[in-house]
């Protein structure tokens, strides 16, 4: 199979929207990006993936082994973790060696950050898409998505034919029902992103922003029944809580 | 040897009832409390009263814990809203109790029915898995069941401390007919039942260092091994991170060009495939450089 | 999805149970689970709701529940059924089940 060339000036143009000039820092190796760049006048550490790229064994490595490079050599230094992939591969060599694995280091390397005192943020800059996103992307203290993105399980055609349900049905309920809706602004509605972010906004100042706002108390669930999108997660963990503590 | 029934075939609450110390476990947000899906009743599909998992506080050998248990046969085991936020509470009040924490799993992942709710749902209770960790208490996934640890449950597996699986357990992200689909039969054919479990099975998982247990498909079997990791946790630290790096790095250099998971099993040291491959998992652990 | 609910006479439940509540079987292809609960009620009826994939099949429900009211003294219960299109027989099967569950406890 053939794979798409790389849209190789697309993912500068937007790095340096995001970044600046400060964007050279940012290397590019297999659509995987690692590097080091500046947000709100402060050093940020960059991770992530374009280019709709798979995430795979040795991409989650490289991105694993950046985060550490940022806590041995960059204490605290935030991370930016910009997403646009497909999602993982289905792959039985890779299954076979423990993609999930791979995906757990990731997530174990971005949770000794945060311990650490690195903030945490996700930009949705392209696909924002299953496993992918599952692996590092949803991990941030906070998630910010490009009103462009495309954030969410899957769209609602393949929903379709994996469950069987007609399209229409879907699309009728995703009315009432922002879950089933494929796109950034549903997912905000959920609590899955903090904000979404358009052309017009001055994304830099939103960034360095969003950095210094960050906390890393998990708020979605919280976000997502205020926003209507998401009512019971809240309440049901709380509940939990509460009747466990009895 | 007198043995109970077979783990894999027991429903969530037989499970729980065979874990843990008799009559010790409580049930949290119990079946009179019908918090049922209201994404499934809008689809015309039948709902359940627990949404699929069993969660609740018990003993095992005297010690508390919280347990749940997935129902593979509702939905797959897939994880939506209220599915995922029992979880997320439980792992939370674990945390809060400093009591570990037991996750039987069944699931294909993320209930699609729900859309991106149930996807938010299993980063959340990633997160407080990781609760749980940072306060070193026990999480510990046991991974037994017919379906198996897939999609986003699987990735979520590998966030616990521990991973006890069976023989008959499988572990991975995407399932075998989907990479049938994807890459072809000639490259995977999902009914080479020898084939799909020495890419996912626990033997393999074992060996590799991803599942820390291997023992027979029996509750008794997994609580015994899940009672010696009770007391123990291992914590995120600069080194553990370091090291398992290398260890990932080492196993994609040695196997990443490799198609048959005989050679991985050559290469992690079974001698002897064909005795291995019908071994018992605690035979096979004991065949194996892992398992001394 | 058919649903439907209606109380049936039965004798009325032993003053004693093992538990509050008990549940028997699982929602999945050619399953169903019964949630059977007691107290609060008439002691002379079994009030039943059922809720199911299949419909067309009211008549046999209720007689399949009419049947257990009569042969078993659940008077004073409440019995709610999540059914993925279970044939009749497993039906039966559940709701005894449920029975035993909530007199003698789970074991």
């Amino acid at each position: 199979m053939k794979k798409p060339a790389p849209k190789k000036s697309t993912s500068r143009t937007l790095f340096a929207r995001l970044f600046g000039p400060s964007a050279r820092g940012i290397a590019v190796e297999k659509s995987v990006l690692t590097g080091y760049a500046q947000a709100g006048g402060a050093p940020v550490c960059v991770i992530g993936t374009c280019d709709g790229t798979y995430v795979d064994n040795a991409a989650a490595l490289r991105l694993a082994a950046h985060v550490i490079d940022c806590i041995e050599k960059h204490p605290k230094t935030p991370i930016v973790m910009l997403v646009d992939s497909a999602g993982q591969e289905p792959n039985r060599v890779a299954e076979m060696l423990g993609l999930a694995s791979y995906f757990g280091h990731l997530l174990s390397c971005l949770e000794l950050a945060r311990r650490k005192g690195h903030k945490l943020i996700t930009i949705a800059t392209g696909q924002a898409v299953g496993g992918a996103f599952i692996c590092y992307g949803m991990f941030g203290d906070r998630i910010y998505a490009l009103d462009s993105a495309s954030v969410g399980l899957m769209p609602v055609e393949a929903m379709s034919a994996v469950t069987k349900i007609p399209v229409p049905v879907l699309r009728k309920l995703s009315k009432t029902m922002p879950s089933l809706e494929f796109g950034a602004k549903p997912f905000a509605l959920l609590g899955g992103v903090e904000e979404v972010w358009s052309a017009k906004d001055d994304v830099p100042a939103r960034l360095a922003r969003a950095i210094a706002a960050a906390t890393t108390e998990d708020n979605r669930a919280a976000l997502g029944k205020k926003r209507g999108g998401r009512r019971l997660a809240l309440d049901i963990a709380k509940r939990v809580l509460a009747e466990s503590a009895r | 040897m007198t043995r109970g029934p077979l783990f894999h075939e027991q429903t969530a609450r037989q499970r729980i009832a065979a874990l843990v110390d008799p009559g010790s476990f409580g049930e949290l947000l119990p079946p009179p409390e019908r918090i049922t899906s209201p994404y499934l009743a809008q689809l015309g599909i039948p709902v359940s009263f627990d949404d699929g998992v069993v969660i609740g506080r018990a003993k095992l050998g005297g010690k508390k814990i919280y347990i749940a248990a997935q129902v593979g046969q509702f939905v797959g085991g897939a994880v939506g809203e209220i599915h995922g936020a029992k979880l997320t509470g439980l792992f939370k009040a674990a945390a809060r109790d400093r009591a570990p924490c037991v996750l039987l799993i069944e699931s294909g992942g993320v209930r699609l029915h729900e859309g991106s709710a149930g996807e938010i749902a299993i980063a959340e209770t990633m997160r407080a898995i990781f609760e749980c960790r940072a306060k070193k208490v026990a999480t510990i996934a046991v991974i037994g069941s017919d379906i198996g640890a897939y999609g986003g449950m699987g990735i979520l597996s590998t966030c616990c401390d521990f991973r006890v699986m069976s023989e008959h357990g499988r572990l991975g992200i995407s399932g075998p007919i989907v990479i049938e689909k994807w890459m072809g039969k000639k490259a995977y054919d999902s009914s080479n039942r020898a084939l799909v479990w020495k890419t996912s099975g626990g033997k393999t998982k074992y060996l590799l260092g991803d599942a820390d247990a291997l023992v027979h498909d029996d509750a008794g079997a997994i609580r015994d091994a899940v009672a010696k990791l009770l007391g123990r946790s291992s914590a995120v630290t600069l080194k553990s991170v370091k090291a398992r790096q290398k260890e990932l790095e080492k196993r994609l250099k040695r196997f990443g060009a490799t198609t048959d998971p005989n050679d991985v099993w050559k290469g992690m040291g079974v001698r002897d495939v064909a005795a291995a491959s019908l071994a018992s998992g605690p035979e096979f652990a004991a065949m194996t450089r892992r398992g001394k | 999805m058919e649903k439907f609910a209606k109380a049936f006479p039965s004798k009325p439940l032993a003053a004693r149970t093992a538990k509050p509540w008990a549940l028997a079987g699982v929602v999945g292809s050619g399953n169903l689970e019964v949630l059977l609960e007691r107290g609060g009620r008439p002691s002379g009826t079994m009030e039943c709701h059922v809720e199911t994939s299949i419909p067309g099949y009211k008549a046999s429900w209720l007689a399949a529940l009419a049947d257990f009211a009569h042969n078993y003294p659940a008077g004073g219960t409440k019995v709610t059924i999540n059914d993925q299109g279970a044939p009749p027989v497993l039906v039966n099967l559940r709701l005894r089940q449920a029975y035993d569950h909530l007199i003698k406890g789970d074991k």
